[in-house]
């Protein structure tokens, strides 16, 4: 037995985090964005935390003077560009130079709205809102969109690839785990029949960028727009979900969940949830021939030579009942 | 009475990988007894703990040291070095001009950074990107005295800095004086005293009353930090250009950030110099690659990516930087190195102008998993300079820790000893410029343009040349010979020539002569591009399994 594990050499095996407890979720803001909760204050899910403004710009105001003009405050008054007509304006106070304000105005103003229960435990106007939760968090790599809540929903197998014509409006309001991949075209189609996110293990640079076109272009067009976030739990290159992430969201499956970005992952309240431990021998392989595959360790296989020529440190992994095969520790992790 | 210590762990951890060497004093003198290295996150003990066990397996002697068994490894005196967050600098200016010279100076320091200037950023943009939590640094920066096209917006620049600095009491903001000496700067900046450490005087960035880079200076001052590795290099470097009486290039890629150092021995009872320096853009892969970086890495691919497919690659590779290091992710990784090389050389023309150093020392976890001669011909192929250069590989990586020793004569002395364990000869290389004329010429085609005479253990082995190829010779190291390479016509190897002998050394990679163009000239189509590319790199890739 090496390094007092119990299993020889695993310890040198990458640790995977499935999940954290007691999430501090942080909901970023831009100046003109108006804060509606208060530091301290018990937020239920659905609960206003702000408004974000659609269309920002910079107006300029006679505004404030003295100690009531704190770059920050909010404030509201005439605008110096059209003062006849009598116009007014409110925002938030940048800065003033020249006795004039430049205050970050616009509208019209989305609701920024908890997508789960906590306490407000900080509040930078202009920067963002941070809400200590009780929820538990599945960990993912990245989040697009959000923040968003819905009941999850497993439409795909770990290892499935999800299409337009899969998903249908049985899926309006519900947070989607979509396996491997999806395309572009069905999370167009999963916006407009009012699912509210998606779970996927895998999406590409190019799906990315027409995913947050195609947001850009609704947000411009249509008011009110219900939230919707897409949670990625590996990256960009498409591998099944791993199995201890699969056990997770399929025990938490038809509950309330919420998608964050800032840490992007899953958050769900697991108070009276038996979540599933994975076995401690478990590696999976996240890169090379064998990505995704998983297996159980067999012990360190030392300096190995690869493909390429390229030496590297290995591990024996046992996939099914066949012999070992070495794979660099590096392309290994293992959960807990 | 205590005894010194006999056992040393030097770690360099970085921002990817760990690296962990067990280093015992033998007939008085420290040698390196093994080294390994893993994913960022792994703990060093874990680290340690089989690297112990390796020793004992393999010499029973050293094994049967009470310092390397298992309960005595967490009391092993440590030389550790960490990498240093690079940290985001947002840079602030009243004109297009004056924020691209703040560029100028901020992309030669470890800092990341983003711009905005009041000309290209409506006042709520900047106050939103100065507002950002990752923001760590603003500077507000002018000319002194400020020009033409920053008089009209240096109130208003001035006023946004000091109610963002009111705003974000952690924030660190450094401030040029005619921004400073503006009353709407005081006035907006409130209650905070006067001299408050947070607020940094800029020196200016243009005009009459600027300095030679020592606004850059005050940015490295920033970010100073004694365990920092990466910055550790710049010492080490020095101390082994003094230890080698050579002109020492050290080449560095890692996870945030890069360094290219040139060390040469001090003369006349003076101690060595070494110039250059470490910059967030010699990182392996950008936080976010946008177009432009992964076309950089595209250029240095043999294989079939599409631009969308080596965004998600570099994105991955980002992420978990120690995943893929075998087949086509090792190719991934040095194409991204020699990427991040060639931003470096873009970066320290000064150094480039320069003749080549003696010994040129490869280092970062770039490189870790790299062929030794893939290793050397990235170099070939981005630092270009004519003249010849011996080549080694900092593969412990242990430069970092040892230059993170304060004193000079005490870090001269460790390197000393380890020297030889240390550095890990890849060989030589030597690189001929206009051979065959000019580019396009027409003599230049394939054409026999010189010849080699190799003198091995006394047998001379003659070799014609081509122009534009490269050749690749085995020659063990330790080997020390001499090359005489004659020309049909008057060359530059270091100096304008027909002939020259060049005493070259042996290692891993060999004797490499490079015909080809200084600097590269290769095509703009890319299906020819990358064929020429394969066709180099089929001799520098051991089984070359694409």
């Amino acid at each position: 037995m090496t390094n007092g594990h119990a299993l020889p050499g695993l310890d040198l095996v990458r640790l995977r985090t499935v999940t954290v407890g007691g999430v501090e979720a942080w909901f970023p803001l831009q100046p003109g964005d108006r804060e509606l909760a208060s530091v301290g204050e018990t937020v239920v899910p659905g609960a206003p935390l702000g408004e974000r403004l659609r269309d920002p710009r910079t107006e300029v105001a006679v505004g404030p003077t003295g100690a009531d003009g704190v770059p920050g405050a909010w404030w509201q008054g005439q605008s110096v560009r059209r003062p006849r007509s009598g116009r007014t304006v409110q925002g938030e106070l940048l800065f003033r130079s020249g006795g004039r304000w430049r205050i970050a105005a616009g509208d019209p103003a989305e609701p920024l709205e908890a997508p789960i229960g906590g306490t407000v435990s900080e509040i930078r106007s202009g920067a963002g809102i941070r809400l200590r939760t009780a929820a538990r968090g599945l960990l993912g790599a990245d989040t697009l969109g959000g923040p968003t809540s819905g009941r999850l929903q497993v439409l795909a197998p770990r290892d499935g690839h999800v299409r337009a014509s899969e998903i249908d409006v049985s899926g309006s309001g519900a947070v989607l785990v979509v396996g491997s991949t999806i395309d572009a075209e069905a999370i167009t189609r999963a916006r407009a029949v009012g699912v509210r996110g998606l779970v996927v293990a895998a999406l590409g640079v190019k799906e990315r960028r027409e995913v947050m076109a195609s947001e850009r272009r609704a947000r411009a067009g249509v008011h009110g727009l219900p939230p919707f976030a897409i949670l990625v739990l590996e990256g960009t290159i498409g591998r099944p979900i791993a199995t201890p992430i699969t056990a997770v969201l399929e025990a938490v499956a038809g509950r309330p969940v919420a998608i964050v970005s800032d840490p992007a992952c899953l958050l769900f309240d697991d108070a009276d949830l038996d979540l599933p431990v994975p076995a401690a021998d478990l590696v999976r392989i996240t890169a090379g021939p064998l990505a995704g595959l998983e297996g159980t360790w067999a012990g360190l296989a030392g300096p190995y030579r690869f493909a390429g020529g390229v030496i590297l440190e290995a591990g024996w992994v046992r996939l099914g009942s066949s012999e070992p095969v070495a794979v660099p520790l590096g392309d290994l992790e293992r959960f807990a | 009475m205590s005894r010194a210590p006999r056992t040393l762990a030097v770690i360099d951890a970085g921002g990817a990988t760990t690296s962990v060497s067990l280093l015992a004093r033998i007939d008085e003198r420290w040698r390196l007894t093994g080294t390994l290295a893993g994913p960022a996150g792994i703990p060093e003990a874990a680290l340690m703990s089989t690297l112990a066990e390796r020793v004992r397996t393999a010499d029973a002697g050293l094994g049967g040291w009470p310092e390397f068994q298992d309960d005595a490894l967490a009391t092993m005196p440590t030389l550790a070095a960490r990498s240093r967050r690079p940290g985001m600098l947002l840079l602030l200016g009243a004109s297009r001009r004056i924020v691209g010279d703040l560029e100028t100076e901020a992309v030669r320091t470890g800092w990341r950074f983003i711009s905005a200037s009041t000309e290209s950023h409506d006042p709520r943009e900047m106050t939103a990107l100065a507002l950002d939590p990752d923001v760590d640094v603003v500077l507000i920066g002018a000319g002194d005295p400020p020009g033409p096209d920053e008089r009209a917006a240096l109130d208003d620049l001035a006023a946004l800095g000091a109610s963002v600095a009111r705003r974000r009491p952690d924030l660190r903001v450094l401030v040029g004086g005619p921004i400073r000496a503006r009353r709407s700067w005081g006035e907006a900046l409130g209650d905070e005293p006067e001299g408050s450490p947070r607020i940094i005087d800029a020196p200016p960035v243009a005009g009459s009353r600027s300095g030679s880079h020592a606004l850059r200076a005050a940015l490295e001052t920033l970010r100073q930090d004694p365990a920092d590795g990466r910055s550790g290099l710049k010492a080490a470097a020095a101390s082994l250009a003094d230890l080698l009486d050579l002109r020492v290039e050290l080449l560095e890629v890692g996870f945030d950030g890069g360094a290219r150092f040139l060390a040469e021995p001090g003369a006349a009872g003076g101690g060595p110099t070494c110039r250059g320096i470490v910059t967030a853009q010699g990182s392996l892969v950008p936080p976010e690659p946008d177009d432009d970086s992964v076309d950089s890495v595209l250029a240095w691919t043999t294989g079939s990516l599409d631009r969308h497919r080596m965004s998600d690659r570099l994105r991955d590779l980002r992420r978990r930087p120690w995943v893929d290091g075998a087949g086509d992710g090792a190719r991934l990784r040095l194409a991204a190195a020699s990427a991040a090389l060639a931003r470096l050389a873009a970066l320290t023309p000064e150094l480039t102008a320069r003749p080549p150093a003696d010994l040129t020392v490869i280092t970062g976890g770039a490189f870790a998993t790299a062929p030794a001669s893939a290793m050397v011909l990235a170099v070939a192929d981005t630092v270009r300079r004519t003249g010849s250069t011996q080549l080694a590989w900092d593969h412990a990586r242990l430069l970092g820790p040892i230059g993170t020793i304060e004193d000079a004569d005490e870090r001269r002395s460790l390197l000393a000893d380890l020297v030889r364990d240390a550095l890990v000869p890849l060989g030589t290389l030597v690189i001929a410029g206009g051979v065959g004329g000019a580019p396009g010429s027409r003599r230049r085609a394939r054409a026999r343009s010189g010849r080699m005479m190799l003198e091995v253990a006394g047998t001379t082995t003659p070799r014609d040349l081509e122009a534009g190829e490269l050749v690749f010779i085995d020659l063990p190291a330790g080997e020390i010979v001499a090359a005489r390479l004659e020309f049909s016509e008057i060359v530059r190897l270091g100096k304008r020539t027909r002939s020259v002998t060049v005493p070259v050394t042996g290692g891993l990679g060999g004797l490499i002569i490079d015909l080809r163009d200084v600097p590269l000239n290769l095509p703009e189509r890319r299906d020819r591009r990358r064929s020429r590319l394969a066709e180099w790199g089929a001799q520098a890739w051991p089984r070359d399994d694409r």
